[in-house]
């Protein structure tokens, strides 16, 4: 049975139409990430599960409740808020406390209980702080703290780790997958960083102006993307664009403006012969091979482990590739190739221009 | 600074300095000064306002009405303090004129039209008598009531914009927080919300009562022989009785309370905070 | 649900009871009988007549006009001036003079009034242009001395500096970039002198005479003993013309800010 099932859920304000009916599911456990630009609808849909929303439509249920109208002091789950949302005039542990106290727990098992939260977020000690005397890391821990200590049946964070510097956004999410690997509470995590969903997600639900793009693990988003939408939001990715002249067996080719031969690759639902597509190409890919395509080196650019390398193709194709092997420097002509297995061939994402060129880097 | 930047702050400052010395510091400097004056000796005017019973009766309804108007003041004003962070621009635009219209016309003007409203034939008897609210006109004018109508009309925008300084400063996540951990909006109300506006109704509670310590307009036109207050008494000591030592002391009495008033308060609120909301 | 409803009748109540008995002063003025009774049973525009035929009451109104004007010009000038001495002063200074200039906002109205009617008599102002004027500009000059020291600490001082980098001696600068950035704060602090003076009625009752008599100390003088529906009259004159400055300054606040 799912902890939480979105039910034909929407939302509009005015005219606007926030949210399409979405039908989500999410298991007991399980860590389910909405990922999405900003205005996709992530937060609206967050928003709706802790009832600070009502649905225009649909129906909300945790377990076989239905709680759609219930409001949000009665749903017993736990919030982390953007901006963390920690009650200014009261302590680190009066804020922890606060849930608890309202729920008119007994002062020692308060204390206990506030405790605990505080050693399980390493702030031991910290109880007594201000809530401005404390880092944004700290606070960001409080903020999580506050919502565990209730017990609460469903843990909901909205972008918790956007106030934080990059190098302790990752120290955090790693914190927050240890919590979860060893509490295994069901959570719903909104961001709009593709790294944190990658991280820490068993599942991720990819959003785009109010609906679900795909739903799936990030080995599915990541090898087998719907459309160039989410081709492009995970990960790094070289899309061309052409028109599918063939397709057969799940396989399709593709006519690109400039390159003598069609591309060959796996063709994802909603590939059609004679229509517009995108060949997805992962700029890892992408190597030398003698007597391939000829490609012109734009730049290389020195990332650590990996050189990444910008190539001009001929009809003014760009591509990146993170596998080029070799002492080259710009304008250099290099002949490059890719496996035929690891090509998609993605229809376009819906009410987006065609695509041309690449995104990537 | 260098003297030419020195000489020119000081040019600057001396117009605005000369007016408040000769109209503000030194009337105030020679009234203290004649409180001390009486005949009789140095302290017996203030013996004399002090001791009488009549005027402890005086005391006692400034008091009263300066307490009463506050408590209203900030009852009626928080729910309108709250309501103009609630609202969409438009109506808080609207919301926001009517709070500050008041502000603009005289205060013997909006006395004038309380008097024409609480009057015996006025309009609000003739609704409750028309009504059957009640058999005959209702004695609203010179009284207690009626003074605690027009002085709470008077000073209730005094009262909304410090608190809605305060409410518009709080983020609104922090009530859903506290309802999502599953307080009442009673808890959020009492734990978060009120805790969180607490400078800015101490910024109403303290203007509202020191205007209300020394309102004058008001009672004179809308109380009865019974609410006489202490800004009445100084102006019968004065063109009455022309009893200038009493008058003064009177004064001093008066100021004093509300110096009181301001320096308990005045670490915890800002007195430019309160009238940078005047008007 | 029903908690909102509650909450959205009651400020709606509210904001009746505080607009509402502004206006209700008005439709007095436009009886017929020689009594207020609201709304008037016979309507006509006699009072209205009178007021403006009665020299007495002409010369209230014009002697309103004339002491707000003069408080307006006086507390815009010597505010606006001691505002840009306050902000080139030091912290610790600042503090002291703004409390100084803040000290008639927390005195109680009549004890001013007791205290500048015994320095008037003793000088022999009393019944005096020169002792409304006075006395008004001393509760006028906060307003202004706030609102143009709120547009200063809100201008770009490194605006100052560029302007001076491109040659402008100090009066150039002053003329050229303060002046223009300051203007709502000034605009502001006029408009709120002038309504001050023209609304004030404690100070004005004490330190007036009969040469010497403003439109609210007449109305005052009226209202005590018998009063007819001119008197609504003179107080609907009062609203109007308080009520145009207020919209005044609304547009005028927004053309000029940026």
């Amino acid at each position: 049975m799912s902890a939480v099932r979105f039910q034909a859920i929407a939302k509009s304000f005015g005219p606007v139409q926030a949210l399409l009916p979405v039908d989500l599911e999410i298991a007991q456990g399980e860590f389910l990430t909405l990922l999405g630009p900003s205005g996709s609808g992530k937060t609206t849909l967050l928003n709706i599960c802790a009832g600070y929303l009502e649905p225009t439509s649909g129906h909300l249920f945790v377990g076989e409740r239905d709680i759609t109208g219930l409001p949000p002091r009665h749903r017993n789950m736990g919030m982390v808020f953007q901006n963390y949302a920690l009650f200014p005039h009261m302590s680190v542990a009066e804020n922890i406390a606060y849930g608890l106290q309202v729920r008119r727990f007994a002062s020692e098992d308060i204390r206990r209980r506030v405790a605990g939260a505080l050693q399980m977020v390493r702030l031991d000690g910290l109880g007594d702080r201000a809530i401005r005397q404390l880092s944004g890391g700290q606070q960001q821990r409080v903020a999580l703290a506050r919502a565990l200590v209730i017990e609460p049946d469903i843990l909901l964070m909205d972008e918790p780790l956007g106030a934080l510097d990059r190098q302790l956004r990752k120290e955090v999410q790693l914190e927050i997958r240890r919590l979860h690997v060893s509490q295994r509470r069901t959570t719903i995590y909104v961001t709009h960083d593709q790294e944190e969903a990658l991280v820490m997600s068993d599942r991720i639900a990819v959003m785009r102006a109010g609906r679900i793009v795909q739903l799936g693990s990030a080995v599915d988003l990541y090898e087998r993307p719907v459309d160039t939408f989410v081709a492009k939001f995970i990960g790094e990715s070289n899309l061309l664009a052409g028109i599918v002249v063939s397709l057969a067996d799940g396989r399709a080719c593709l006519t690109v403006s400039g390159i003598d031969q069609p591309l060959a690759g796996t063709a994802a639902p909603g590939v059609f012969a004679g229509s517009p597509a995108a060949a997805l190409l992962r700029p890892e890919a992408i190597y030398n091979r003698a007597g391939g395509l000829k490609a012109k080196v734009l730049e290389r650019v020195y990332l650590g482990e990996i050189v990444a390398v910008r190539l001009s193709l001929a009809g003014g194709h760009e591509l990146w590739s993170r596998r080029l092997a070799g002492e080259f420097s710009a304008s250099d002509i290099v002949e490059i190739g890719w496996d035929a297995n690891v090509v998609s061939i993605l229809p376009n994402a819906s009410d987006e221009p065609q695509l041309g060129g690449t995104n990537a880097e | 600074m260098s003297f030419a930047g020195r000489l020119a702050t000081a040019v600057l400052l001396t117009p605005a300095l000369l007016i408040v010395g000769l109209a503000f510091v030194v009337p105030l400097a020679r009234l203290v000064g004649r409180s001390f004056n009486s005949p009789v000796g140095p302290f017996a005017a203030y013996a004399q306002v002090l001791g009488d019973d009549i005027y402890a009766r005086v005391f006692a309804n400034t008091f009263f009405f300066a307490v009463v108007v506050t408590i209203i003041s900030l009852l009626i004003a928080y729910p309108v303090a709250f309501m103009l962070t609630r609202l969409t621009a438009n109506w808080r635009a609207a919301l926001f004129s009517c709070v500050l219209l008041p502000l603009w016309i005289s205060v013997l003007v909006r006395t004038f039209s309380w008097m024409l409203l609480l009057e015996r034939n006025g309009p609000i008897n003739r609704v409750l008598v028309g009504s059957g609210l009640s058999d005959q006109p209702v004695a609203l004018l010179f009284n207690h009531t009626s003074v605690l109508i027009g002085m709470v009309h008077v000073l209730l925008p005094y009262a909304v914009l410090p608190m809605f300084a305060a409410l518009v400063r709080i983020d609104p996540a922090l009530l859903r927080a506290s309802e999502g951990l599953g307080a009442h909006r009673h808890t959020t109300f009492f734990r978060v919300l009120l805790p969180l506006s607490l400078r800015g109704v101490a910024t109403a509670a303290t203007f509202v009562f020191l205007l209300s310590l020394g309102f004058f307009i008001t009672p004179a036109l809308l109380g009865g022989s019974a609410s006489i207050t202490l800004s009445m008494l100084i102006d019968g000591f004065v063109n009455d009785r022309l009893d200038w030592p009493l008058a003064s002391a009177a004064s001093v009495v008066l100021l004093v309370a509300a110096m009181v008033v301001v320096a308990s308060v005045g670490r915890f609120v800002s007195i430019g905070s309160m009238a940078g909301v005047h008007r | 649900m029903i908690g909102r409803i509650a909450l959205n009748a009651f400020v709606a109540l509210v904001a009746a009871f505080l607009v509402l008995p502004i206006v209700a002063v008005v439709p007095g003025a436009f009886s017929a009988q020689s009594f207020i009774r609201l709304p008037p049973e016979t309507w006509s525009l006699r009072w209205w007549n009178t007021f403006f035929a009665d020299p007495s009451w002409r010369r209230t109104l014009i002697s309103s006009l004339q002491v707000a004007m003069l408080t307006t010009f006086v507390s815009a000038t010597a505010g606006t001036a001691a505002a840009l001495g306050i902000a080139r002063c030091g912290p610790r200074v600042q503090t002291v003079l703004t409390g100084i200039f803040l000290g008639p906002i927390v005195t109680p109205v009549i004890v001013m009034a007791v205290a500048l009617y015994a320095m008037a008599l003793s000088t022999g102002l009393v019944g005096t242009m020169t002792a409304l004027v006075a006395a008004h500009t001393m509760m006028a000059l906060p307003y202004v001395v706030l609102n143009v020291g709120v547009s200063l600490s809100g201008l770009d001082r490194r605006l100052l500096l560029a302007a001076a980098g491109l040659g402008a001696d100090p009066v150039r600068v002053f003329q050229t970039v303060t002046l223009p950035l300051i203007a709502p704060g000034v605009i502001g602090g006029s408009v709120f002198a002038f309504v001050t003076s023209f609304d004030e009625v404690v100070l004005s009752i004490f330190l007036a005479g009969p040469a010497a008599k403003t439109l609210p100390v007449r109305i005052w003088e009226e209202i005590r003993v018998e009063y007819t529906p001119v008197v609504a009259v003179a107080a609907s004159v009062m609203l109007v013309l308080a009520l145009m400055a207020a919209i005044g300054s609304r547009f005028a606040a927004r053309k000029l800010s940026p």
